[in-house]
């Protein structure tokens, strides 16, 4: 009886250890690079935070986002400093990388960066709609 | 000829509305009017636990002799600090970080600084890499809008940065 209250205790432990373990791990993303939302061709605002976690994994969260709704929009990152215009991205060609549609026009929401994506190129974060070509709006990223 | 064309489309209503029925589906694709006023809302959280975790408030870029970043973090009990990163400056003594106004300080106006309104935030603690610099609760940024590392004995500004706010 008292063995088995002694190895229940120290599985508890164990499992508490772990756990704590587990936590802390999790804890471990780091704020990377983060910029402020601006309107182009529809007023949008909020910010972007780009997080590397503890395994190097890069995560893109947008929040206090607000935008307009729209056909077919997508969060993209461009190699540019900032998305001055239409014209500044959407006639040069500028390297665009996809990050998937965007998942609403208000509220907070994360997206994934592929492994490898160099950030140092990719400066900027894009709100675009694909079907007229229009960046709705734009957050130029800054190193924390 | 009038009164001939419009026999012509009463006599061909199914040809018309068979014609314009996938003439405005395609309008509608492309434009989903409807979105204008649908809002679409998502709250994801995030995938890791940031509570806790200091807001980034204000930004600016070294010029001058000194080259790296600095970004004004807040803290969620509301507390600012300063945060000098990759921060390159060659070997100097008796540099100090500043709050200053931005139209009062320029690497450019070296002497510029000694009649300069400002708040000295402490010594340099070193000329690379990344250094945190804590924050009076009554410093106010909008006023005093540029980080400054001035070098006290030479009465010199040996760069700047203009805070600019996320």
């Amino acid at each position: 009886m008292f063995a088995k209250i002694q190895t229940g205790f120290a599985l508890a432990v164990l499992l508490s250890c772990t756990g704590f373990e587990y936590a802390s791990a999790a804890e471990k993303a780091q704020a990377v690079e983060a910029g402020a939302f601006h309107g182009k061709v529809h007023k949008t605002s909020g910010r972007a935070t780009i997080y590397k976690e503890a395994d190097g994994k890069l995560v893109l969260r947008l929040t206090n986002f607000k935008t307009s709704n729209g056909p077919d929009v997508h969060v993209i990152l461009i190699a540019a400093k900032d998305a001055d215009d239409d014209a500044n991205f959407l006639k040069n060609s500028t390297d665009k990388l996809e990050l998937g549609s965007l998942k609403g026009n208000e509220g907070d929401q994360n997206y994934d960066i592929p492994d490898g994506t160099d950030l140092d190129k990719f400066q900027t974060v894009s709100i675009y709609c694909e079907r007229f070509n229009a960046n709705f709006g734009a957050a130029p990223l800054k190193k924390l | 000829m009038k009164s001939n064309a419009f026999s012509w489309l009463s006599r061909h209503k199914l040809l018309l509305v068979a014609v314009s029925i996938p003439v405005l589906v395609a309008l509608w694709w492309a434009f989903r009017p409807e979105k204008l006023w649908i809002n679409q809302t998502v709250n994801e959280a995030a995938p890791f636990d940031t509570t806790g975790d200091p807001d980034p408030i204000f930004t600016g870029q070294f010029d001058g002799k000194a080259g790296g970043r600095v970004t004004v973090f807040k803290k969620p009990n509301g507390q600012e600090y300063l945060r000098l990163k990759d921060l390159t400056l060659s070997g100097d003594t008796d540099a100090h970080v500043e709050l200053a106004k931005s139209g009062e300080v320029s690497p450019a106006r070296e002497g510029a600084k000694a009649n300069a309104d400002s708040i000295d935030l402490g010594p340099l603690k070193m000329g690379q890499g990344d250094q945190s610099y804590g924050l009076a609760a009554d410093a106010d940024l909008t006023k005093y809008d540029a980080v400054v590392i001035y070098n006290k004995r030479t009465s010199t500004i040996l760069g700047s940065a203009k805070l600019e706010a996320f």
